[in-house]
């Protein structure tokens, strides 16, 4: 019967109006239900005191701001922010640097040992990050890279996922057009500043918007390669670690940490709602390029 | 506008005109190559490559991490502390990693799979659902993990409060140690699912329809029409998906952290988390890295799993 049934409803759903209906539905109740939290969260810090532990919850925001207010002024936010934006932007200038050399250098170039490095990236791959946080953190610790800026960006400088991304797109460019311009007499370099960069541009555009993102969530590593000083305002910590010690000492302030996990998200929701079309376009071409 | 006519057939027959090809292979053969591929591998080698091969010394010491040089060596002695009972033992920590990977890579893949069939096919309702599904693979897990605390509250979480108006039994979620880790894959789910459902998108879209419509013309239902043809065509993508959600699950950290704390009574300790707890919490810095060593092996193990498994189409990111 259950059978006999659902293949009635699918019959429907593939032909009728009502299953077209139906699916939509479907999918605007399942999209709701992903984004149901973050509207919650806004809920509960625009909450009165108190309230928040009300059974059943309550799902319809009092609009009482001292919430925010409060948790504003408990951490140095701006400072916090900056630190990120600082990190995430010089880790994506220095990814695409990297990115767009070696991939130009794998894609176009020939030469001896090609193969070698190409294979020596791609086993980066295999090593995972929580096996590495314990020799970088020695590393950093000789290199008194500990608490600083460098240790947040550098090592994520460079991006397998990039490198082959710029790589995959070089591929696809007809070759005569770059041999054309190296006949001309251009040199490598004006070569790819030139004519590559423009031709790799969606790649780059991908790259950029990932690794930002990458950068942004981040936590076990600045965790761990800086330490906590949230009073002092010259911290160099980004905001998520920031937002996590705030929720370690405010634990029991849950509309505060509402609000600060509302306006410390706010910006990278923004972010990516403004460029969901790349982010999509990356995860679409990581699935193009199982494809070969 | 010559150079561009006579390039093409040099490159393309290969060497039957050797004078015209000499610049272009000029351009392309050039021992720069190192140079151009220098900055990055030298950022891999400084922090990925050559660390791991220091973790593997590190393992063999009582490492001594305020000074070094006092650092006692123990050979393997941290490998058979291992199996030592101490709680939170190794063998139940690498079963929790195991556990919260099969979870992942079974209902990460089916539901990303299911959510992308009902979301194929544009209209700007469905892509709305595609961005807001996305949505949380894009914010931190810090702050979302700090919002799941609340919606698993017992007392006053949303997870709860829809049991109890669907009059079904509630949960303790992340304070009893049987579905703690229930409630962590229930929390990953909802982050990673949408980037994997989009993975599918793109697989679905580039899917020739040939067959389906043949299929459809031959009267298959949906199903077998999903079970027979689409399913068997994604396969190279669905090879995909399952590694990358092996990986990011044995490596999977923060919501430990955050939302679990590896608790109740150790039950979200997995291997990723012990090690992080081993080497910065209780500074055994030495047995943390035998650990690694061993999440190292396991993830080398799926890797080539998988490949020994996956068929020529995927090997264009292996």
């Amino acid at each position: 019967m259950t059978t006999a049934s659902s293949r009635g409803i699918r019959s429907v759903i593939k032909t009728g109006r009502a299953g077209r209906l139906a699916r939509r539905a479907l999918a605007l109740l399942i999209g709701a239900a992903f984004v149901f939290p973050f509207y919650w969260t806004v809920v509960i810090s625009l909450g009165r005191p108190g309230e928040f532990s009300d059974f059943p919850p309550v799902l319809l925001p009092h609009w009482d701001w001292s919430n925010w207010a409060r948790a504003w002024h408990a951490a140095p936010w701006v400072r916090l922010f900056g630190n990120t934006v600082l990190i995430a932007s010089s880790t994506v200038l220095l990814c695409l640097a990297t990115s767009l050399l070696a991939g130009f250098a794998f894609g176009v170039l020939r030469f001896p040992g090609r193969k070698f490095l190409t294979m020596l990236v791609l086993a980066v791959l295999m090593m995972p990050g929580t096996v590495l946080i314990i020799p970088d953190y020695v590393l950093a610790s000789d290199l008194h890279l500990l608490n600083t800026y460098w240790i947040q960006i550098i090592p994520w400088g460079a991006s397998v996922f990039g490198i082959f991304l710029v790589r995959q797109f070089f591929l696809a460019i007809p070759q005569e057009i770059l041999d054309a311009a190296a006949l001309d007499g251009a040199s490598r370099l004006r070569v790819l500043w030139s004519i590559g960069i423009p031709m790799v541009r969606p790649a780059l555009v991908i790259i950029a918007v990932n690794v930002f993102l990458g950068s942004w969530n981040s936590f076990l590593w600045p965790v761990i390669m800086t330490s906590s000083s949230m009073d002092s305002s010259s911290t160099v910590q980004p905001v998520e670690v920031g937002l996590s010690t705030f929720a370690s000492a405010e634990g029991t302030d849950f509309p505060g940490l509402a609000a600060a996990v509302t306006f410390t998200t706010l910006p990278v929701m923004a972010f990516f709602l403004v460029l969901q079309r790349q982010f999509i376009r990356g995860a679409l071409s990581a699935a193009g390029g199982v494809r070969g | 506008m010559t150079a561009t006519t006579t390039a093409r057939p040099a490159l393309a027959t290969g060497g039957r005109r050797p004078r015209r090809r000499a610049p272009a292979r000029d351009f392309r053969t050039t021992r720069w190559g190192w140079a151009y591929s220098a900055p990055a591998v030298l950022i891999f080698a400084a922090f990925v490559i050559v660390p791991t091969g220091y973790t593997f010394y590190v393992s063999l010491w009582k490492w001594n991490a305020l000074n070094p040089a006092m650092s006692v060596y123990r050979g393997l002695g941290n490998y058979q502390r291992l199996f030592d009972a101490t709680q939170p033992t190794f063998l139940s920590s690498l079963w929790h990693s195991l556990y919260f990977s099969g979870a992942m890579v079974v209902g990460g893949t089916a539901l990303s799979l299911a959510l992308a069939l009902l979301l194929q096919r544009g209209g700007a309702l469905l892509n709305a659902s595609r961005v807001a599904l996305f949505l949380p693979h894009a914010t931190p897990m810090i702050a979302t993990s700090m919002i799941w605390v609340w919606i698993f509250n017992p007392r006053f979480g949303l997870a709860d409060w829809m049991l109890h108006s669907l009059h079904l039994p509630t949960s303790q979620w992340l304070q009893s140690s049987t579905s703690a880790m229930p409630a962590v894959i229930v929390y990953s789910l909802w982050h990673e699912v949408g980037f994997t459902t989009v993975v599918f998108l793109g697989g679905l879209a580039v899917l020739p329809n040939e067959l389906s419509e043949a299929a459809r013309m031959d009267g298959c239902s949906a199903w077998q029409e999903f079970w027979h043809i689409t399913w068997h065509q994604l396969r190279p993508v669905t090879v995909f998906v399952v590694a990358i959600t092996a990986i990011t699950s044995l490596q999977a950290f923060t919501q430990f952290y955050q939302l679990s704390d590896g608790g109740p009574v150790y039950a979200t300790t997995t291997l990723s988390y012990l090690v992080y707890q081993e080497a910065f919490v209780l500074s055994d810095t030495g047995y943390g890295a035998a650990l690694a060593v061993v999440l190292f092996a396991v993830t080398v193990f799926f890797t080539l799993v998988r490949r020994r498994t996956a068929t020529g189409a995927d090997s264009a990111l292996t």
